[in-house]
């Protein structure tokens, strides 16, 4: 029964999340068209060095479209149960976030909106994915699979909250919350909400991923 | 004789007063032009943004003001008046959100964006350099 109901929320979640990715990847072409300018830019302009600003958000953007599904489908017992592919995704998808969602998200994080406690919320973000993705790569390399399940939880859910903290700003808006604070609130508490929930899933005997099926011997080594 | 045409300059005067107050005033000229040119685009833009943004949400309301009622003059001697954009969120207070200046005769409207004047097209989503010495005063000895 227990077990029924976690798969369920795996899966809503799931399913809330690849809604979420499309609504976000149909949003963000604007920031690809040539000739044009986003809203959101013309927002943050000015900015520093307003060239390298432009190209982090275009690589970051770019970089979370294709690594948020990755990652969501790395989590499937689909995935897992097929290693090869398992382990060739998780190469490029580790490769990506390592080498240009984390740096191109730092450099935007300096002329975040909402000030220095946003710019803080983005780092913190930034550091729980970067240092939970090299671990996660650690442990899959020793064969300590639970151990890199646990990190690969924490990189899923600081990459939710692309989704989570856009559906608090439209829930804030329409409670007519001032736009800076919303904006402030709306991305904290994802980032706290995420880093507890996966821990807190991590911790469970037999956490799910994404409805995840069978144990794993701690070591195979 | 002097009757008549005294008669003339009265009629004169009079038709001068009735076509100066038909003919609207530079600023409210400015603000109709504001209004058509960019607040009413932006807010036909704006209803068809994506609500997945990380932009934020489009105010309730805006307004314009027109901060002078005589020309400004920029260094190579175009006039100008300058203006500012309001806007609120619900029943909050007006706060100013944009700045820029409109042209006597081209119209042209640009916008502060830092310290530099880009052209308003800008905020509806245009892609548009800074253009240099707009909406700027320059000193009357500098002017061409």
């Amino acid at each position: 029964m227990r077990n029924s109901r976690v798969q369920l929320a795996s899966r809503g979640f799931l399913l809330v999340m690849a809604l979420g990715w499309v609504a976000i990847a149909l949003a963000s072409l604007e920031y690809f068209e040539p000739d044009s300018v986003a809203p959101f830019v013309v927002e943050r302009l000015p900015v520093r060095f307003e060239s390298l600003w432009l190209g982090a958000l275009q690589w970051h953007v770019a970089s979370a479209i294709v690594t948020f599904p990755l990652c969501l489908v790395l989590g499937t017992p689909w995935l897992q149960r097929r290693p090869v592919w398992h382990r060739s995704l998780g190469r490029v998808t580790g490769a990506l976030v390592v080498a240009v969602l984390v740096p191109s998200g730092i450099v935007l994080s300096f002329e975040a909106k909402g000030g220095a406690l946003v710019t803080v919320g983005f780092f913190l973000s930034a550091a729980v994915v970067l240092v939970a993705m090299v671990s996660g790569v650690a442990s899959a390399r020793r064969r300590d699979f639970l151990a890199h399940k646990r990190h690969m939880l924490h990189v899923t859910a600081q990459m939710s909250v692309a989704v989570t903290s856009r559906g608090l700003l439209r829930g804030f808006d329409m409670a007519g919350l001032e736009p800076e604070v919303a904006y402030t609130v709306a991305l904290w508490i994802p980032v706290v909400a995420s880093a507890l929930a996966a821990e807190w899933l991590a911790g469970r005997r037999a956490f799910p991923s994404f409805a995840f099926t069978p144990s794993v011997p701690r070591s195979l080594s | 004789m002097i009757r008549s045409s005294s008669s003339f300059v009265v009629a004169f005067t009079f038709t001068l007063a009735a076509a100066a107050a038909a003919a609207p005033s530079l600023e409210a000229w400015a603000k109709a032009r504001i209004q058509a040119n960019l607040l009413q685009p932006l807010a036909k833009k704006e209803e068809s943004r994506s609500r997945f943004s990380r932009a934020a949400p489009p105010p309730t309301g805006r307004r314009v003001r027109v901060l002078a009622s005589t020309l400004s003059r920029d260094a190579k001697g175009r006039g100008f008046l300058p203006y500012a954009i309001d806007a609120r969120y619900g029943d909050d207070e007006w706060s100013e959100t944009y700045v820029g200046c409109i042209y006597d005769k081209t119209g042209l409207l640009f916008v502060a964006v830092g310290d530099e004047h880009r052209p308003a097209e800008f905020l509806l989503g245009k892609k548009a350099e800074p253009v240099p010495g707009v909406c700027q005063v320059a000193p009357p000895a500098e002017r061409s």
